[in-house]
């Protein structure tokens, strides 16, 4: 069951989806909540949306997301938001750079901060499987290896497969270079990474783009993200 | 006293001489990346980075692509973008020949760990290596020989938890070439400078040297595109075999079916056909289409169907029976029903490689009959497997030569998930384009998962004549 809408239709296209601030486009979030956040390297990350999230101070987090590498001076990312005490746990396929470690490595060693490593396609077809109604998936990637260990195994076309289960979230953090007032949504380039998927796994999307257009303003065959999976839109700084 | 360690631009180049024409190859992190500078734009070698880029080359920034190693890159002519998920798709799907990745260590037997290291040994960093690993035809593990400090990166045993376990069929380093055989591992090639005896010492795992061992070399194959432009329908469908699997496009009008295919199919009278199908042919009998409106009904009228799996396989109207309906009714024809969100996802799951899949649809129905039913977080769901064809056909709006497809309106409708979802896939368009002239952006079905492309004749009816 959902509730019934705020905004009438009419309503909708006069206002849109578009909220004056990050803190505000993040309203209802709370402690412990699970949060999906968009990105793969430096492209396309919501870096507005994860100042906003720092700013309302909520804590005990759990991040899905792709990882926390290197950073560019004067970027926010997930290692900031780790930094600053808030992330209780991170699931990632890459959760930090096996080198350079930084914070991440450092909150994980000292036990502050819990890790789980899920292989980037389990994750995706996981979030996926989330997104679009599917309890479980049986895969191939992983057999023979720790990610299996503890689930079912069955064996098709004459290889083991593992089940995956289906992984939703509370809150999804994405980053578009456009969209229109109702959530249509195109990126750029590889900023499109967990986008698209992240965006059908969560109960409330939210989500940061460089430029609104009205309705009509986004041509319908380029569209990558359709409006009805998108709650919330701001404007990038 | 050895020769030196090889620059990661000549490993690369040692590992172009393992591509083929027309491979789809996956990088992962690191040296891989080194790998699309080593052979000219125009090589037509499919280069996967998980990040979502198609087709990428290194060297020049496309302003907001990047490849598996975070460095900046930009597309080749004819490349795309993706999303993650689609990207896991390429990979574990059975589209992707040949992954490339660099492993920390690899063991005799094939194992392999990546990117990870004994500071941080109860965290590791799979990335896509595990995709890649399991869903490539073949893998290369490209990494030195030995760590900075002297120990060798290749090892009797894994001393870390494997990411893939068994699936490195050949080594690539700074210094050798090595082959995974079931008996173990095989010096094939030594760098120039190095004797076999030198990297023996160097290697903690045993090596056995092969009678045919080589000095490594370092020229780039000469590679090119696969043609995929057939002349005609018949040509492009001419090596159908009895009892096919076929994917059939559209949704159930004119719009989006593959109509010169099916004429081309017809003509070629090949028998015993499988048609996976939203509709088994309902243009013609509805009001979608006009009575003579090519569908599905020219193959079932040519005695060459046997099944038909489908989620509308009936007509609108009782008193206008389709073609199907009539066969199915005489008794010649089978039929599997399946809804149609179920239909797309056991083609989705064909395509991207997932076995099977719990979904709600049709639990505690007729259409869960004979199905598991399994209880997740209260929810009933029942399990259905992935579908695979040996050929599909589809209706595209322009394709250019390298595969890539764009589609207008509704008649997108099955034509992805199908394309993804047999071993070859033929599409019809409008228009053939250059590579280029397809945005990166807009491009709908990467040529990946295209094998053969035919142009919908300019005069050609998609209405019999009556």
């Amino acid at each position: 069951m959902t509730s019934a809408p705020e905004n009438t239709p009419g309503d909708l296209t006069k206002q849109g989806k578009l909220y004056s601030s990050a803190l505000a486009a993040l309203e209802g979030i709370s402690n412990d909540a699970t949060v999906l956040v968009a990105g793969f390297a430096g492209c396309g990350i919501p870096q507005k949306l994860l100042r906003g999230l720092a700013e309302s101070g909520v804590s005990g987090l759990t991040l899905i997301c792709q990882g926390a590498w290197i950073q560019e001076p004067g970027d926010f990312t997930v290692t900031d938001l780790v930094a600053s005490g808030q992330v209780k746990k991170m699931i990632s396929p890459m959760p930090f750079h096996p080198v350079h470690g930084g914070v991440v490595k450092e909150q994980w060693e000292s036990g502050e901060l819990e890790i789980e490593i899920v292989s980037q396609g389990v994750l995706a077809e996981r979030l996926r499987a989330g997104g679009a109604g599917i309890g479980g998936v049986f895969l191939p990637s992983s057999s023979g290896t720790r990610f299996a260990e503890g689930k079912e195994v069955r064996q098709y076309d004459g290889c083991e497969h593992v089940l995956e289960l289906a992984l939703k979230a509370d809150f999804a953090l994405l980053r578009a270079q456009a969209a229109d007032t109702l959530g249509n949504m195109v990126y750029d380039g590889t900023a499109r990474n967990w986008n698209p998927t992240m965006a059908m796994a969560a109960a409330v999307t939210v989500v940061e783009v460089d430029a609104v257009h009205d309705p009509g303003g986004i041509d319908p065959e380029l569209v990558i993200t359709q409006a009805i999976f998108i709650d919330r839109l701001v404007l990038s700084d | 006293m050895p020769g030196t360690h090889l620059e990661p631009a000549s490993v690369a180049q040692r590992v172009s001489q393992e591509l083929f024409s027309g491979a789809v190859v996956a990088l992962g992190p690191g040296l891989p990346c080194y790998l699309p500078g080593a052979l000219p734009d125009t090589s037509g070698v499919w280069f996967i980075a998980d990040s979502g880029a198609l087709g990428s080359k290194g060297g020049e920034a496309h302003g907001n692509a990047v490849d598996a190693g975070e460095n900046p890159v930009s597309l080749l002519s004819g490349g795309s973008f993706t999303g993650v998920v689609d990207v896991a798709g390429i990979l574990r799907g059975g589209h992707t020949d040949i992954a490339v990745l660099q492993p920390s260590q690899v063991a005799a037997n094939g194992d392999f760990v990546h990117w990870t290291s004994e500071e941080t040994a109860g965290l590791f960093a799979p990335g896509s290596a595990v995709d890649m690993a399991y869903g490539a035809a073949t893998v290369i593990a490209v990494m030195p020989h030995q760590y900075p400090g002297g120990r060798s990166n290749i090892v009797s045993q894994c001393s870390l938890p494997v990411d893939g376990a068994g699936r490195v069929n050949i080594i690539i380093t700074d210094v050798s070439v090595i082959k995974v055989t079931a008996a173990g591992l095989e010096l094939v090639e030594t760098a120039p400078g190095w004797t076999a005896e030198e990297i023996i010492a160097i290697t903690d795992a045993s090596l056995t040297v092969s009678s045919d061992l080589k000095e490594m070399t370092f020229n780039v194959p000469t590679l090119e595109p696969a043609n995929k432009v057939y002349s005609s329908a018949i040509e492009a469908l001419s090596d159908v075999l009895e009892g096919s699997i076929i994917n059939v496009d559209g949704f159930a009008g004119p719009g989006g079916m593959a109509h010169y295919l099916m004429v081309g199919l017809r003509d070629l009278g090949v028998k015993k056909l499988q048609l996976i199908s939203n509709t088994a042919g309902v243009a013609r009998v509805s009001a979608f289409g006009v009575p003579n409106i090519i569908d599905h009904s020219i193959l079932v009228e040519n005695n060459q169907v046997v099944k038909a799996t489908a989620s509308y396989p009936v007509s609108p109207s009782a008193s206008r029976p389709s073609a199907f309906e009539e066969a199915y009714n005489r008794g010649e024809t089978e039929l599997e029903v399946v809804p149609q969100g179920t239909l797309a996802e056991r083609l989705r799951s064909g395509g991207a490689g997932v076995a099977a899949f719990y979904t709600p649809t049709g639990a505690g129905t007729l259409l869960g009959d004979g199905k598991e039913a399994r209880i997740i977080d209260g929810k009933d769901y029942i399990l259905e497997t992935g579908l695979r064809a040996d050929f599909c056909i589809i209706r595209g709006y322009k394709a250019d030569t390298l595969g890539n497809v764009i589609y207008k309106g509704t008649s997108r409708n099955f034509n992805p998930v199908m394309a993804t979802a047999a071993e070859i896939t033929v599409v019809e368009v409008d228009e053939i384009v250059e590579p280029g002239q397809l945005g990166p952006e807009e491009i709908v079905t990467p040529g990946l998962f295209v094998n053969r492309i035919v142009v919908r004749p300019a005069d050609f009816s998609a209405y019999l004549e009556i």
